[in-house]
């Protein structure tokens, strides 16, 4: 089990990799606390499922973890997992866990 | 080298759209129920059940690390049963839907992740004209390809972002194990509904296929191509 300074150490290099993929400029920081997706969050949908996509991958070849972000849990949670890179952050854990 | 992903290639028309492919200088990665029939230093072949999601999601990742991502994808898999609905058991339901519908949307998923890097991304699922001409005793598989078609006219609205194209063809009936035991009238009943009434060819397959799969080919998503003639 990966610890989670590595865990949120995996997602900011994966929204650092699509920010600059997407052109998007809106990120001053990227820490646990920053805004991904949701009213006026910087990332649009496509960029949402290309960032899972991306992580998922990432998961798979950095931790050698098979994980599905988007899951019945994801969908069905009352606060998404994908808001933030912290509650993102979060999901992973729980899912490499799991 | 571009990777292209085939379903359904231990025979029939996987298996030769396999070879074609193989021969035109393709990476072509294969699977089936069993082991697989082909040998080829480009050939790579999984066995598993097309229904069965961790053993796609390993597929996509072992395509990953080998190749780098895919560029084609076509998901020819496929099962039938030809029997009154009133003689159709709720089980043969099942597995007809698993394989048909289950097993298209989880390799169109899986592989689509996979293509966001390529510039010539395709995906070509496998409906039948059994669908269009309503034909009596394939309810359950015409509904599991209508279920395809539109799944096919949707994911191409959603994957036209990461322009990938996502079309679907139809063949009529050719020789294959799948029409196996139809009694002649009913053949010959219906290619009486096809403009073009002859028996189809793997080879009419290939060259709808192979359309869909040229670059020039980048504007055409969400269509099915139903062959002979049949509309």
């Amino acid at each position: 089990m990966p610890e989670r300074a590595e865990i949120e150490a995996l997602v900011i290099e994966s929204v650092q990799l699509l920010a600059e993929d997407f052109e998007i400029k809106a990120f001053d920081k990227l820490d646990a606390s920053t805004c991904l997706y949701g009213a006026d969050a910087p990332l649009d949908s496509m960029a949402l499922v290309n960032l899972i996509a991306d992580i998922e991958d990432a998961v798979s070849e950095k931790f050698d973890a098979s994980i599905a972000l988007a899951d019945e849990k994801a969908m069905s949670a009352k606060n998404s997992p994908f808001r933030n890179i912290g509650s993102l952050v979060e999901a992973v854990a729980e899912r490499i866990e799991a | 080298m571009n990777t292209i992903v085939i379903t359904g290639t231990r025979k029939g028309i996987g298996k030769a759209l396999a070879e074609y492919y193989l021969n035109a200088g393709w990476q072509v990665v294969g699977c089936s129920r069993g082991e697989g029939s082909i040998t080829h230093t480009r050939y790579l072949h999984f066995a598993l059940d097309v229904s069965d999601e961790d053993a796609v999601v390993a597929m996509a990742r072992f395509i990953k690390k080998q190749f780098g991502g895919v560029d084609a994808l076509l998901n020819n898999a496929g099962i039938a049963s030809m029997n009154h609905a009133l003689l159709t058991p709720a089980s043969t339901v099942n597995r007809i839907l698993q394989t048909n519908v289950v097993g298209t949307f989880l390799f169109c998923r899986e592989m689509a992740k996979l293509m966001r890097k390529s510039d010539c991304a395709r995906i070509v699922n496998f409906t039948t004209v059994a669908h269009p001409l309503n034909l009596e005793g394939e309810a359950i598989y015409a509904a599991s390809k209508a279920a395809v078609e539109s799944l096919t006219r949707i994911l191409a609205r959603e994957l036209g972002e990461l322009n990938i194209t996502v079309n679907a063809v139809g063949p009529t009936p050719i020789e294959t194990d799948l029409i196996r035991g139809v009694p002649k009238e009913k053949m010959d009943a219906l290619l009486a509904r096809q403009a073009i009434r002859r028996m189809g060819e793997v080879r009419d397959v290939i060259n709808a296929v192979d359309f869909y799969l040229r670059p020039e080919s980048d504007f055409i998503t969400g269509q099915v191509l139903y062959l002979g003639g049949v509309t």
